[in-house]
């Protein structure tokens, strides 16, 4: 994008950015856990966004970008802060869990409304970077490549660890489903 | 390919619908004849209904302005950096009034109601945010005073009618100045008022005239919205709303005022 008269660039700057503060405020919850963190979060997107808005191609995933920034923020800070470590070792990451180990064969529960909560829940346990492919694909259903960008990692690292992910939530919730009596036993064909 | 098993990841790239087609197709024969892979399909394909059901969450109410607080500061920084807009910006000026009266033209009237109501919905939608949050229509009127606009503004006090300020905005409107506030009611109900200066002349045929304690209005309907316009002086005021439409006409004559 050219260079652009202030005037013009705030405006279209709030036009083309601002329709996804509610996107971007509930990944950063996500990522964060705390509003007022996600908040903060968010403000410093926009900021650092229109900025560097001559940067952003118009026409092209807006979304997408606002998280690339949200992201390489959120893991600044929390480098900055000197948190716990976001990348947990290699092989945690990698590894499956067992899941047939916590699980049968019985018919999976239908997942209505009131197991958003238990979702969140059982999202809040992953790590983060679980978590943050979980939140980019299936949650704000940017593509592989875009949610690969977003968050720094070769494609295939995203495929893998999305997978990863999945695995986990599926052990969570299904363990969640037969504590509380949701699993059947299949009626199978004859 | 339908003895071999394949990989987890591949059954996740065909739930996402990434395989391409002849790939595709062999494993949909395979999952067809495999109960193992099928579950797995159906693990998958059950955690990702399972994320679509996440609750979202409203951004906190003060996120817009403070957004917009952080954009005006950046604003007032970047009008500091460079000399040379000292003299830029005067040529810029008169090129986006250029533009704006070939806009304004090109559009023609038939715009400010249809501006208006894109602007409620995109405040609807957390796009279009306020530069102060208040409750106190008279601190609002001096802040619209502070900002520069060169007409008087009256913020109405609905709190009989069960709506309170949230605060409001200096806007434009179809490149003109424009004192913009917000209400809140009960169950989320959303009002907005803009005023600016102008005349009901400029509005496009089509709305629904009528007169009330010598005032005259003009009502118009525009995608389930009702505003209602009417004059005070040389300013126009407007208060739209996705309420019934009957509501926001009471609350216009409740309000409006014969100067």
């Amino acid at each position: 994008m050219t260079a652009l008269d202030p005037e013009r660039k705030r405006a279209l700057f709030e036009a083309t950015a601002l329709p996804f503060t509610a996107a971007l405020y509930n990944t950063a919850l996500r990522l964060t856990g705390a509003s007022a963190d996600a908040s903060d979060l968010v403000q410093e997107t926009f900021l650092r966004a229109y900025r560097t808005f001559e940067n952003f191609s118009l026409g092209t995933n807006c979304k997408a970008w606002l998280l690339t920034i949200l992201y390489s923020v959120h893991i600044n800070q929390r480098k900055r802060a000197q948190h716990a470590p976001i990348s947990l070792p290699q092989e945690e990451l990698e590894a499956l869990v067992d899941e047939d180990a916590a699980g049968g064969d019985e018919r999976l529960p239908e997942l209505g409304e009131r197991w958003g909560l238990e979702v969140d829940r059982a999202l809040r346990d992953l790590a983060e970077p679980l978590r943050a492919a979980i939140l980019l694909v299936d949650i704000e259903q940017l593509p592989y490549e875009e949610a690969a960008v977003a968050l720094g990692w070769p494609v295939g690292t995203l495929r893998s660890r999305l997978f990863r992910a999945r695995k986990r939530l599926f052990v969570t919730l299904e363990g969640y489903a037969r504590a509380t009596g949701y699993l059947r036993k299949p009626v199978r064909p004859e | 390919m339908r003895g071999h098993h394949p990989l987890g990841e591949e059954i996740q790239d065909f739930a996402d619908g990434r395989l391409p087609p002849a790939r595709r197709e062999e494993l949909e024969a395979h999952l067809a004849t495999c109960p193992q892979c099928g579950r797995e399909l159906e693990r998958l394909r059950w955690v990702k209904a399972g994320t679509a059901r996440l609750p979202m969450h409203e951004p906190p109410p003060d996120l817009p302005a403070r957004v917009a607080q952080a954009l005006d500061g950046e604003d007032r920084r970047g009008s500091h950096r460079s000399p040379m807009r000292r003299y830029l910006l005067p040529a810029a000026g008169i090129l986006a009034a250029a533009a704006a009266v070939v806009i304004l033209v090109s559009r023609g009237p038939r715009d400010l109601p249809s501006a208006v109501g894109r602007d409620f919905a995109a405040y609807r939608r957390a796009a279009l945010s306020l530069d102060t949050a208040s409750g106190d229509g008279p601190a609002l009127e001096r802040y619209f005073a502070r900002r520069g606009l060169a007409f008087r503004t009256r913020v109405f006090d609905l709190g009989m009618m069960g709506y309170g300020l949230v605060g409001a905005r200096v806007h434009r409107l179809d490149g003109r100045p424009t004192a913009l506030f917000a209400y809140r009611g009960v169950d989320d109900r959303t009002l907005m008022c803009q005023m600016f200066e102008g005349s009901l002349d400029e509005l496009p045929q089509g709305g629904e005239p009528r007169e009330h304690n010598g005032i005259e209005f003009r009502i118009f309907k525009e995608d389930g919205l009702t505003l209602v316009f009417w004059m005070e002086g040389s300013v126009v005021c407007v208060l739209v709303s996705d309420v019934p439409g009957e509501d926001v006409v009471q609350l216009a004559y409740a309000k409006a005022v014969k100067v």
